[in-house]
C-alpha cells in the first residue's frame, strides 16, 4: 500500500456523477484523486499537478477528449502521462481514434469498479516500468568505461536498407555520426546526430547512442516515443552543457510509410519519385538537456523509388560565406532535385559534391545519408 | 430499489452510494430540463448531449430503466430524430422522482 501513497489520478468528465463515482472507487484503493469537469480545466490541472495517470471522458461539450489529449501530448510537461479514455460501449471509432492520439487504453461506460481498478493499476505499473527502464539504461551506460571506437554501419552490411552515406570527420572537430539499423524485416531506422561541444570523446557518445537506438527503436515504440526515451537517458548521462541534435527516420517498406522525428536538427529532405524535393516540417527539442521535451512526428506516404536525405549542418553551413544553415536550404533542395537519376549508391557523395564544391575543403564534420524506398 | 446491492456491485458502501444517487437525481433533473428544451427547439445535437449525460450516469449506478430510455433517445437523436423523446422525458422524470422519493424515505 505504501507504493500507492503518492499516486495521483486526474479524472475528467462533465458529468458530476461519473466523476464522483470514479473518485470514490479510486480513493478506496488509496489513490489521490483530482478532478476536472471540462477540457480547458483538465489541461490546466494536468499541467500544474502532473498526475500519474489521467482518466478522460471522450464526449464532453466544448473541448472534447480528443482535443484535450492532443494538447496534452504536445506539451512536454504532460506528454508522458498515460491517458485512459472513457467511451461508450459501441463507439469503436472513438476507441481507435483515441489510441491513435496516444491513449494507452479505454474504459467503456457503464463501467464496473473491478475493471476500472485493474486498468488503472496496469497502466500505472507499465508507466513505472518504462520510467525505471530509462533509469536502469542510464546507469548501465554510465558504467561504460572504455570509449569504444567508432562503429558506423556501412551500406554493404545492410543491403536491404538501401542507403548510401558520405561521412567525413575533421580531426578533433568530431561530433557528427550516424546509424542505420534494422527494426524488423520491413522496417529500418536511419539516424543522424550532431554532438555539440568537443570536450568529450565522441566515440563514447556514439557507443551510447548506438546502444540506446538498439534498445529503444523497436516495433512497439513510435519514433516520437523512442526519441523521448533516448532523450531521457541522455539527459541523465551527458555532462552539463553537452547536447545532441538529431534526425530520426523510420521507414516501413511494407506499409510504405516514412516517419520522421526531429530533435533540433536541420530538416530532412524528401524527394518523391514524381515531384519536387521538399523539406520535412517537424519540430522538436534538442536531446540530452531537458527532462521534459516535445517531439513532433511527420508521417509521409511514400512510393517505391522515393528518396530521402538526412544530413548534418556541415553540409549546408558556410562560415566562410557567413551563411547560416537555414539560408542555404533552397540550394539544398535544388541540389537534391538534380539527384533523381543518380543511383542511390552514389547519391550521398554526389549531394555533398554539389553542395561543397569539387575541391573545397569542408569546414566542419559532414554526414549525408541518402535512402531509397 | 435495492441500493445496498447496487452499491456492492461498484465496491462502495451504501451511504457513499446514496450520496451518488442524490447527486444523480439533481444532475438528471437538470439534464432532463436541457433535453426538454432541446426537443422544444428541435436541437438534436443538444438532445444527444443531454441524453448521453443521463445515460452515462444512470448506467454506472445500475439504474437500468432510465439508462435504456436515455440510450434510445440518444441513438435516435444522433439520427436526427426526436420521435418518442417527449414521452421518454416524461417517463424518465417519473423514474427520477421515484428515486428522489425513495431517498427521502431512507432519510
Amino acid at each position: 500500500m505504501e507504493e500507492k501513497q503518492n499516486l495521483t489520478i486526474l479524472i475528467v468528465d462533465d458529468n458530476p456523477v461519473s466523476v464522483k463515482l470514479l473518485e470514490a472507487m479510486l480513493r478506496k484503493e488509496g489513490y489521490q484523486v483530482i478532478t476536472a469537469s471540462d477540457g480547458p480545466q483538465a489541461r490546466e490541472v494536468a499541467f500544474e499537478e502532473q498526475p500519474d495517470l489521467i482518466i478522460l471522458d471522450v464526449m464532453m461539450p466544448g473541448e472534447d477528449g480528443f482535443e484535450v489529449i492532443t494538447h496534452l501530448k504536445k506539451n512536454a510537461r504532460t506528454a508522458s502521462i498515460p491517458v485512459i479514455f472513457l467511451t461508450g460501449r459501441y463507439e469503436l471509432d472513438a476507441k481507435l481514434a483515441g489510441f491513435d492520439l496516444g491513449a494507452v487504453d479505454y474504459i467503456t461506460k457503464p463501467f464496473q469498479a473491478p475493471e476500472v481498478l485493474a486498468r488503472v493499476q496496469l497502466h500505472l505499473k507499465l508507466s513505472r516500468a518504462t520510467n525505471s527502464l530509462i533509469a536502469s539504461q542510464a546507469s548501465r551506460l554510465k558504467q561504460l568505461e572504455e570509449a569504444q571506437t567508432s562503429m558506423l554501419t556501412a551500406p554493404e552490411e545492410l543491403p536491404r536498407a538501401h542507403f548510401s552515406v558520405y561521412y567525413s570527420a575533421l580531426l578533433e572537430a568530431g561530433g557528427d555520426f550516424y546509424d542505420v539499423f534494422r527494426i524488423s524485416d520491413d522496417m529500418f531506422g536511419y539516424f543522424v546526430v550532431d554532438v555539440s561541444g568537443h570536450n568529450i570523446a565522441t566515440s563514447y557518445i556514439t557507443a551510447a547512442v548506438k546502444a540506446l537506438l538498439k534498445q529503444n527503436c523497436t516495433p512497439i515504440y513510435k519514433p516520437v516515443e523512442s526519441m523521448r526515451m533516448i532523450n531521457d537517458v541522455l539527459a541523465e548521462i551527458l555532462p552539463e552543457g553537452i547536447y545532441l541534435t538529431a534526425c530520426y527516420a523510420k521507414l516501413n517498406r511494407k506499409k510504405k510509410l516514412l516517419s520522421i522525428v526531429n530533435a533540433g536538427h536541420p530538416p530532412a529532405v524528401y524527394l518523391p519519385k514524381e515531384g519536387e524535393a521538399r523539406l520535412t516540417e517537424v519540430d522538436g527539442d534538442i536531446l540530452g538537456i531537458f527532462n521534459e521535451v516535445y517531439y513532433g512526428q511527420q508521417d509521409i506516404k511514400v512510393t517505391t523509388g522515393d528518396r530521402f536525405f538526412l544530413y548534418s549542418d556541415g553540409l549546408i553551413e558556410r562560415p566562410a560565406l557567413k551563411k547560416v544553415w537555414f539560408e542555404c536550404l533552397p540550394d539544398l533542395l535544388e541540389a537534391c532535385s538534380h539527384l533523381k537519376d543518380v543511383p542511390i549508391q552514389e547519391a550521398a557523395e554526389q549531394l555533398t559534391r554539389l553542395m561543397i564544391g569539387q575541391n573545397c575543403k569542408p569546414e566542419d564534420d559532414i554526414v549525408v545519408l541518402g535512402v531509397e524506398v | 430499489m435495492n441500493f445496498r446491492k447496487l452499491a456492492e456491485s461498484q465496491g462502495l458502501e451504501e451511504d457513499e452510494f446514496l450520496e451518488l444517487v442524490e447527486l444523480f437525481v439533481e444532475t438528471c433533473a437538470s439534464d432532463l430540463d436541457r433535453l426538454q428544451s432541446a426537443i422544444a427547439r428541435g436541437d438534436t445535437q443538444l438532445a444527444v448531449q443531454a441524453a448521453h449525460s443521463i445515460k452515462g450516469a444512470s448506467g454506472n449506478l445500475g439504474l437500468h430503466e432510465i439508462y435504456e430510455m436515455a440510450k434510445s433517445v440518444e441513438e435516435k437523436a444522433r439520427e436526427k430524430s426526436l420521435e418518442g423523446a417527449t414521452e421518454a422525458v416524461k417517463a424518465m422524470r417519473e423514474k427520477n422522482d421515484q428515486l428522489s422519493e425513495s431517498l427521502r424515505k431512507l432519510g
